[in-house]
């Protein structure tokens, strides 16, 4: 390979990792509305498809690596994904060992990549064959992740009876742009949908306090109140594999190897299930929540390589949860590259690896490295500078823009209204699991009738 | 309640994060206003994207200036709790 590529994708890598750091630790940013837009924008400047790569990779690897950071400190989760770890964090918290938790957390995501990385590639030669058909039954395995994962969510029925409408609320929205001439016929309009989705449960709290005596009605605070404890100084190179026992990195690898299997279903879904099924049995609380928050972080991680990866690989379709919202870039960003021409049929299998395996050694190099030394630094600045607001801001900024872009001014209030229908469905405990799948399996479904 | 009353009781939780109403709209009118802005006045060869993005961050910039986050901290020594 040239060597100048190289040094592009070593230095794509280090920018991802820095960016991605400090992405991480602000609370509340999701993946997808800060890692995709992101990546189509590299994709649509024009730089070459390792560079791309390699960024995308390193600054998943670090935004994972990081976003737990702030649940181990003050319990707050740096992302959506690190949501389910917040209560185990918070029992380490209560026992005063927060820089065990940030370690451990840190140490099973090195175990999650590196798990990750072989899995993902043998899965890839294994689907490759089959390639042409999975992509054809595609609509019915989202279908059926969804009616696996509503049985999962709390509230079971309404998130098995909501499937066929909320996909006619998606489909609905489509044919009505089809039909208006607002996007061409072949064309779904997705990542918006998507981000109204992810923003519902905020879109509507924020559409409450429109609403004079919901307002009055709001429960108000004051300051949030964080403790901070100062961590531990680490010697030399932290060892991930001294940091957690055995035990840990090898139920943090059982872990790690489920969410490989499971690039397919969603994320933050399969974390719970096997982060709560694998940890179980075990009683001692402290000794449960390391090593829950050590499985589960290997596991989101190794979900997030393993779901960007295997279809990428494999299929060159997002085929996964991950490959449709936070990796759609490296798929399809028109007009540079679209489902039939990505970075699946313009790398070969050998580049791929290469790009991913420079970006993820960058961001664990240098991410582990700053998230075990300077965790308690990096967090305060991030508290005292960063307000709440500009996050949700630009979040919001995001968003609109990009419903902006898919469809025009008609789609700000089409994705308006699915923010706001998902937001609804979120508060009574439909989770966005089950969403996002009916969000990818709707087109198939509703062809079903 | 009346006037200085910030430090407490005038906040809502949104997201994890306790947000002055107010100061979220301000937020939101300038990140929503560039990021927008941008997209639409774009010109040249460059992506209309690249304008849009870089409209957000200037929004938050701004926004991260003019506004002070909710947030107080307490540094605990070891051994505290």
């Amino acid at each position: 390979m040239d060597p100048t590529i190289i040094m592009q994708m070593i230095l794509a890598g280090v920018l991802g990792a820095i960016l991605y750091t400090i992405i991480g630790i602000a609370p509340g940013t999701d993946e997808t509305a800060v890692l995709a837009p992101v990546t189509i924008a590299l994709a649509l400047l024009g730089l070459s498809p390792h560079v791309i790569l390699a960024f995308f990779i390193s600054a998943i690897v670090a935004k994972k690596l990081t976003d737990s950071i702030p649940v181990a400190i003050a319990g707050i989760p740096g992302g959506v994904m690190a949501a389910p770890m917040v209560e185990h964090a918070m029992v380490l918290k209560q026992h005063g060992l927060p820089d065990v938790s940030i370690r451990k957390m840190a140490s099973g995501s090195v175990i999650g990549t590196l798990v990750s990385l072989p899995v993902s590639l043998l899965i890839a030669y294994l689907i490759l064959p089959v390639a042409d058909t999975v992509a054809e039954y595609a609509g019915l395995i989202f279908t059926l992740g969804a009616i696996f994962l509503a049985l999962l969510t709390r509230n079971k029925i309404l998130s098995l009876a909501i499937i066929v409408p909320f996909a006619m609320l998606i489909m609905g929205l489509r044919h009505l742009y089809w039909g208006l001439g607002i996007v061409p016929e072949d064309t779904n309009v997705f990542v918006s949908f998507f981000l109204g989705i992810t923003i519902g449960p905020i879109a509507f709290t924020l559409f409450e306090l429109l609403n004079k005596k919901m307002r009055k009605n709001m429960p108000r605070v004051g300051y949030k109140e964080i403790d901070m404890r100062k961590t531990g100084k680490e010697k030399g190179f932290p060892n991930p594999f001294k940091i957690l026992t055995k035990k840990e990195s090898i139920t943090s690898a059982i872990g790690s190897l489920f969410g490989t299997i499971t690039f397919f279903l969603t994320p933050v879904g399969m974390t719970v299930f096997w982060g709560e099924l694998i940890t179980r049995h075990i009683k001692d609380p402290v000794q449960r929540a390391s090593r829950a928050i050590s499985t589960m972080d290997g596991l989101t991680n190794a979900t997030y390589i393993a779901g960007t990866l295997i279809p990428l690989i494999a299929i060159g379709l997002p085929l996964s949860p991950m490959a449709i919202g936070p990796a759609a870039g490296l798929f399809n960003a028109p007009p540079v590259f679209t489902p039939e021409h990505n970075i699946h049929h313009l790398l070969s299998i050998g580049e791929i690896m290469t790009a991913t395996i420079i970006g993820a050694a960058i961001a664990l190099a240098i991410t582990f490295f700053i998230t075990i030394k300077f965790s308690t630094q990096i967090c305060a600045v991030v508290f005292k500078y960063i307000p709440h607001e500009a996050l949700i801001g630009l979040f919001a900024g995001l968003v609109v823009m990009l419903a902006y872009m898919d469809a025009g001014v008609m789609n700000i209030f089409g994705t308006i209204l699915v923010a706001l229908v998902a937001g609804l469905l979120y508060r009574n405990g439909v989770n966005y699991g089950v969403m996002f799948m009916v969000l990818y399996a709707a087109p198939w479904m509703l062809g079903l009738f | 309640m009346e006037g200085d009353n910030k430090e407490r009781g005038n906040l809502v939780e949104i997201w994890e994060d306790n947000v002055d109403i107010k100061d979220l709209l301000i937020a939101m009118i300038f990140c929503v206003g560039f990021s927008l802005g941008g997209y639409v006045v774009a010109f040249g060869e460059t992506p209309p994207l690249i304008f849009g993005l870089g409209g957000g961050v200037i929004g938050f910039i701004i926004s991260s200036i003019l506004i002070k986050p909710k947030r107080k901290l307490t540094m605990l020594k070891e051994g505290e709790e």
